[in-house]
């Protein structure tokens, strides 16, 4: 399959572009000899965290990251486009992904909204160069899609707060020195006026991070449980009492309101759909090639169609006048068709696979490393978290289309 | 792969105000009273609307200035086949726009002048017949034949789901001369040998007929001179696109009526739009919606760059409208509930257009199974 176009761009970008793409080509990391993960979920060993986190720095140094960060934060104030050039070409070469992404895709940009200056200063640059990593505590054992009941209490001291709850689905926290935190401050307050936004000190007493296990068998998730551990006065992000409005925005981050700002763009759907097509050139079921198959031949183009439309809408979303219907929705619905389409893209290449795609992790026949099996089970991440599938059906059908709340 | 496009979409503010004129005119004009009123008169449209189009330019909207059109493109269509999607206006539009496609691919200047003008004009009333018993859609698979003989040529064959055939001046179809390629042949109606038979169509807001040409005698002048098998790839290139911005410009239509109706509708002392089941396919429709238009749109800045893969982009778009629309005309019946089953609620108006959209230009399948030999059977870079 052809290599995919971008839109026409002036020549700068298209100059960067090539420099990019032949540094990509120059410095990609040699294989290191061990399983790497597929993506943030899932960083389970020491030497796969340090190798990723080279990685970045590496990227980081070469003035590749950061570029629409503001240059006093360590960031070199460019347009959002040039870092998407980057994302574009490192999904392009298939590199491996930045593993602080919480830190570039939802915590550093919700400090740019929300943080003091010191806080900016203090915080944005170590998350560029992956110096610092971030992750986040937000979702509880009784708070998920209904996240505003969180229990979690941060209680004042004479110097500061303590802590005391359970978080879950805390990805990355064993490697992470800090934590986006949602927690109760108030408990006589309403449900969403009593919480309060924290960058809370994973090295803090009285945190103990437990591994929790995916379906695949993998790490890299986990749950936090807090006793009594203590922040200080400078960790509150915002006001008191506005951490769900902040919660808010750094959701909308996750859900790809920034479209790759800083550099966090987790994965390249059209690189996967190009690989799909390759697989269905060289996986064979039912005695022929399965790119010879009318049925998944019909399926694949099915999402070549929805992955080009995701596309051509980043773009289309730019001109107002295209948007004029409902301005808020391609951006709204971005997580919930990007996800769903990886989903069905991840199942397609296990049905392209047949048989084959029962050879698990560990057996040497497998075909790419089993790869295909296990990127749709790990697509479960991306339907579930961050707002499952089905709430984001409701924020879509409430606030684009303007239809009831449901109860 | 897929062409390159311009970021701004090449859209303009002369785009806009083409949009909000078709828009006004339609509100005040075509209200869906005129629709009933109209899906139930013999002749299917309004003469005295059809003629202020006209002289609003929008008739010869994409026919070249020096045809005496308004030489604007296909993004421009778009936009006002998209108005007129919500608003189903019946009438010959599409006919005559598709007939425009085949004139300008492959009319001679002289051919141009004498049948554009008058089009444009809303004088003479033209359409395409792309459509013949168990149609491909595909230049490649036309039947009926043209023979040649002195003076001209002899014209067989049967072209079924002719829109407004019966009331268009003109005729322009695709017929295989000896050398087993199409030609496009311009025939004026009424001519001997051709027989004009109206159909009862599934989609009471468009007219079709059946046009035999049972070894009709036409002129050497009627075959247009431009290649026969290009003019007609790029008139069914085109003509994807349209129909694709016309059907987006429905399931709006649908989309809306549906919104409303769950917002108003209470049961159970709760607006339906409350309930799950009801709230998230509306939001289904809506996903499908937006992705539906930016391949329209997208579809029609294609054609306008003139990008080399502007194929892709047409069937594309024509795939996934054929996918949507009758989608949302599904849901918004059964959300409808018992209202949505009857004669008195509009949205049967928009399911009976979006089943005669899909089955028309080819649907989704065929146009998917096109595609899927460019992206696994023909792996040359764009």
């Amino acid at each position: 399959m052809p290599p995919l176009a971008e839109e026409v761009e002036p020549k700068e970008n298209a100059a960067f572009r090539r420099e990019v793409r032949t540094w990509m080509e120059a410095n990609r990391p040699p294989d290191p000899g061990f399983k790497l993960p597929q993506s943030f979920l899932e960083v389970e060993s020491d030497r796969q965290f340090e190798f990723l986190r080279d990685w970045q720095r590496k990227i980081y140094e070469a003035g590749y990251l950061g570029l629409d960060w503001p240059a006093e934060y360590g960031g070199r104030g460019d347009p959002l486009k040039r870092q998407r050039i980057v994302s574009q070409e490192m999904a392009r070469a298939g590199v491996p992904f930045l593993v602080n992404v919480i830190g570039l895709q939802w915590a550093g940009p919700t400090i740019l909204v929300h943080g003091t200056e010191e806080q900016k200063r203090r915080f944005l640059k170590p998350i560029l160069s992956a110096e610092e990593i971030w992750c986040q505590g937000f979702s509880e054992p009784g708070a998920g899609s209904d996240l505003a009941s969180v229990q979690t209490r941060a209680e004042r001291t004479a110097s500061g707060w303590e802590v005391t709850g359970h978080k879950v689905w805390t990805t990355l926290a064993h490697q992470s020195k800090w934590m986006i935190l949602l927690a109760r401050t108030d408990p006589q307050a309403g449900k969403y006026e009593g919480l309060s936004y924290f960058l809370f000190p994973m090295d803090a007493p009285g945190v103990t991070v437990q591994p929790l296990i995916k379906m695949t068998g993998e790490g890299g998730f986990n749950q936090v449980i807090f006793d009594r551990a203590p922040m200080s006065e400078e960790a509150l992000l915002g006001r008191l009492g506005q951490g769900w409005q902040i919660a808010m925005t750094t959701l909308l981050f996750e859900r790809g309101a920034s479209e790759g700002s800083g550099g966090g763009q987790a994965t390249a759907s059209a690189e996967s759909l190009r690989r799909v097509a390759d697989l269905a050139g060289r996986a064979r079921r039912d005695g022929r090639l399965a790119a010879e198959d009318p049925v998944l031949r019909d399926r694949l183009v099915q999402l070549w169609i929805t992955e080009e439309a995701l596309r051509l809408g980043s773009l289309r979303a730019r001109i107002p006048a295209l948007v004029a219907e409902r301005p808020q929705a391609l951006r709204m619905m971005n997580k919930l068709v990007y996800s769903e389409f990886n989903q069905q893209l991840a199942e397609l290449a296990c049905e392209i696979l047949g048989p084959e795609t029962n050879l698990w992790l560990g057996d040497p026949r497998a075909m790419d490393r089993a790869e295909w099996p296990r990127a749709y089970m790990n697509s479960f991440g991306m339907t579930i978290g961050g707002g499952t599938s089905e709430i984001q059906r409701n924020i879509v059908g409430e606030r684009v289309l303007g239809l009831p709340k449901s109860k | 792969m897929y062409p390159q496009l311009p970021v701004d979409f090449g859209f303009t503010e002369e785009h806009e105000l083409l949009r909000q004129s078709v828009r006004r005119f339609l509100e005040e004009r075509c209200p869906f009273s005129e629709v009933r009123r109209l899906a139930a008169d013999p002749l299917g449209y309004e003469p005295g609307l059809w003629k202020e189009m006209a002289t609003l330019g929008w008739i010869g909207l994409t026919l070249s200035e020096q045809s005496g059109g308004a030489g604007l493109g296909q993004l421009h269509l778009a936009l006002v086949l998209d108005e007129m999607g919500r608003r189903l206006l019946p009438g010959p539009f599409l006919a005559s726009v598709l007939a425009g496609f085949a004139l300008e691919a492959a009319g001679s200047d002289a051919q141009r002048r004498r049948f554009c003008a008058p089009i444009a004009a809303g004088e003479l009333l033209a359409t395409l017949a792309l459509g013949e018993p168990g149609a491909s859609w595909e230049p490649e698979h036309v039947a009926a034949t043209a023979e040649p003989v002195e003076g001209g040529w002899v014209l067989r064959g049967l072209k079924t789901g002719v829109l407004s055939a019966a009331s268009a001046g003109l005729v322009i179809a695709p017929f295989v001369t000896p050398d087993g390629t199409p030609a496009l042949f311009a025939v004026e109606l009424p001519a001997t040998g051709v027989a004009v038979e109206p159909e009862i169509g599934i989609d009471p807001t468009r007219r079709t007929a059946r046009v035999a040409f049972d070894g009709a005698r036409v002129g050497r002048e009627a075959c247009l001179e431009g290649p026969g098998l290009e003019g007609l790839r790029a008139s069914f290139r085109r003509g994807y696109v349209a129909l694709a911005a016309e059907m987006v410009g429905g399931t709006e239509a649908v989309l809306e009526l549906t919104r409303r109706y769950a917002i108003e509708r209470k049961q159970f002392d709760r607006q339906i739009g409350s309930f799950q089941a009801v709230k998230h396919p509306i939001v289904d429709t809506m996903v499908g919606l937006e992705l539906a238009r930016t391949h329209a749109l997208a579809a029609a800045v294609a054609l306008d760059q003139g990008a080399a893969e502007a194929e892709v982009a047409a069937r594309m778009a024509k795939a996934i409208a054929s996918d949507v629309y009758p989608t949302a005309v599904r849901r918004g019946v059964q959300l409808h509930g018992g209202y949505g089953f009857t004669w008195d609620c509009d949205v049967h108006f928009y399911f009976k257009r979006a089943l005669w959209s899909r089955a028309t230009l080819g649907d989704g399948a065929h146009h998917r199974r096109h595609l899927a030999s460019r992206l696994l059977d023909d792996p040359t870079p764009a």
